[in-house]
């Protein structure tokens, strides 16, 4: 019996001692973590509307220019950013958070949208947990640039806004190639990017035009 | 305490004689998951030769006030502590490789070289002895697996740590990149070594 409760103390004391470790290195950088997020947020939403920024992007460079060129827009419960042109007025076009179910867990992307939301300006997986090397691969340039400059049009019918392919059997202008050996991957982010986008044309662009 | 052998002894064991994953067999699951990219590779061997290291450290310094019968809970909860300080620290500072290993670091916990060394050496030996331990076998299990993605990716990719080493032209496996070319990798490894090198009877058991 006085064996059992030694135990149960001691279990006690190292799980508290080991829980506060833990804690201890957690408080320690979770600012930084949070800022690493901060940072990469704004990095992909700059990017994915097209906006260039210096080789070297320092964290004060990049939230003065974040602040001065994006703004943030509620629209149907949906977080948008608006980006504009260098001199502040015109629009360069709009970043959509877009997300839906990958194949082994969602998948979360921001779509830049063009100002007439005609074409999409670019695209950029920000959080997934797909298989590092074969789905994982949607983050990597050669995948999201083939979206840059694709035609936009509210979905009909079976029509989707683009397909994606085996490598090297694209024919149309909207086959995008797929990744080698990550069939379902490829079709996960086919099926809910060409849900998103339909809903961003059909739903949000209606309202995004009535609040100008 | 039984006569330990001397500490080179116990590194080259598990560096090499007793390797985890070519011998033991252990170890499989990140192995086939992380190799298909040396960068992802890099990062688990130091993650997991961090983890391995001081949990069989700390296992070993409270080896003689641990009850035997709560053993195994207290280390899992050490082992899962020094998983999550990793997982913390990639995430604080290296941002994009966090990204690109996500889920596989919290795995490490479920390594089971490094429970397997915590019951197998450390619970019975002196601290230094268990790091040392620790260090060999951590080390093996990095050397077989920078040994696969120095096969997987260039084959797979064309590339190596992310550079390219073959033609433009090179037709890609891509089974190489499956957890299948892992499989027959570390297969050809395994029986290569048992062809060169087969285990004595003594060793076997």
């Amino acid at each position: 019996m006085k064996k059992q409760v030694l135990s149960v103390i001691y279990m006690f004391l190292i799980t508290l001692f080991f829980a506060s470790l833990v804690s201890a290195v957690k408080l320690m950088n979770d600012k930084r973590i949070e800022r690493n997020q901060t940072i990469k947020l704004q990095q992909i939403i700059l990017r994915v509307l097209q906006i260039p920024t210096q080789e070297q992007i320092t964290e004060e460079y990049l939230s003065r220019l974040f602040a001065n060129r994006v703004k943030e827009i509620d629209v149907d419960d949906r977080t948008l950013y608006i980006g504009y042109k260098e001199d502040g007025q015109a629009i360069q076009g709009y970043a959509l958070p877009v997300g839906g179910p990958g194949f082994w867990g969602p998948i979360q992307g921001m779509v830049g949208i063009t100002p007439d939301a005609t074409r999409v300006l670019g695209i950029a997986f920000t959080q997934h947990s797909e298989t590092p090397g074969l789905g994982g691969r949607i983050t990597e340039s050669w995948f999201t640039e083939q979206f840059q400059n694709l035609p936009l049009f509210p979905i009909e019918g079976d029509k989707n806004i683009f397909y994606l392919k085996p490598v090297g059997t694209a024919q149309a202008a909207n086959d995008l190639d797929a990744i080698t050996g990550a069939t379902n991957t490829s079709s996960a982010v086919e099926v809910f990017l060409n849900r998103e986008l339909d809903y961003f044309l059909k739903e949000l662009w209606g309202s995004i035009e009535g609040t100008k | 305490m039984p006569n330990l052998p001397p500490k080179k002894e116990i590194f080259v064991t598990g560096l090499w004689k007793d390797n985890p994953v070519l011998r033991q067999i252990l170890g499989i699951c990140s192995t086939l998951a992380v190799t298909n990219l040396m960068v992802n590779t890099l990062v688990m061997d130091l993650g997991l030769i961090f983890t391995v290291c001081m949990s069989s450290l700390t296992v070993s310094l409270l080896r003689k006030v641990t009850p035997v019968r709560i053993r195994m809970m207290v280390q899992t909860l050490i082992i899962a502590s020094y998983v999550i300080i990793v997982d913390i620290m990639i995430k604080a500072y290296l941002p994009d490789i966090s990204e690109a290993l996500g889920p596989y670091v919290a795995l490490i916990i479920t390594n089971c070289i490094i429970m397997g060394r915590c019951e197998a050496f450390a619970r019975n030996n002196p601290p230094m002895a268990s790091f040392i331990d620790g260090l060999g076998m951590s080390l093996g299990y990095s050397l077989v697996l920078i040994a696969i993605a120095f096969i997987r990716e260039p084959l797979g990719f064309g590339t190596l740590l992310g550079f390219r080493v073959l033609p433009e032209g090179f037709v890609q496996w891509t089974v190489m990149i499956m957890a299948p070319g892992a499989f027959f990798t570390l297969g050809i490894m395994v029986w290569i070594l048992k062809y060169f090198r087969p285990q004595t009877d003594e060793e076997k058991g």
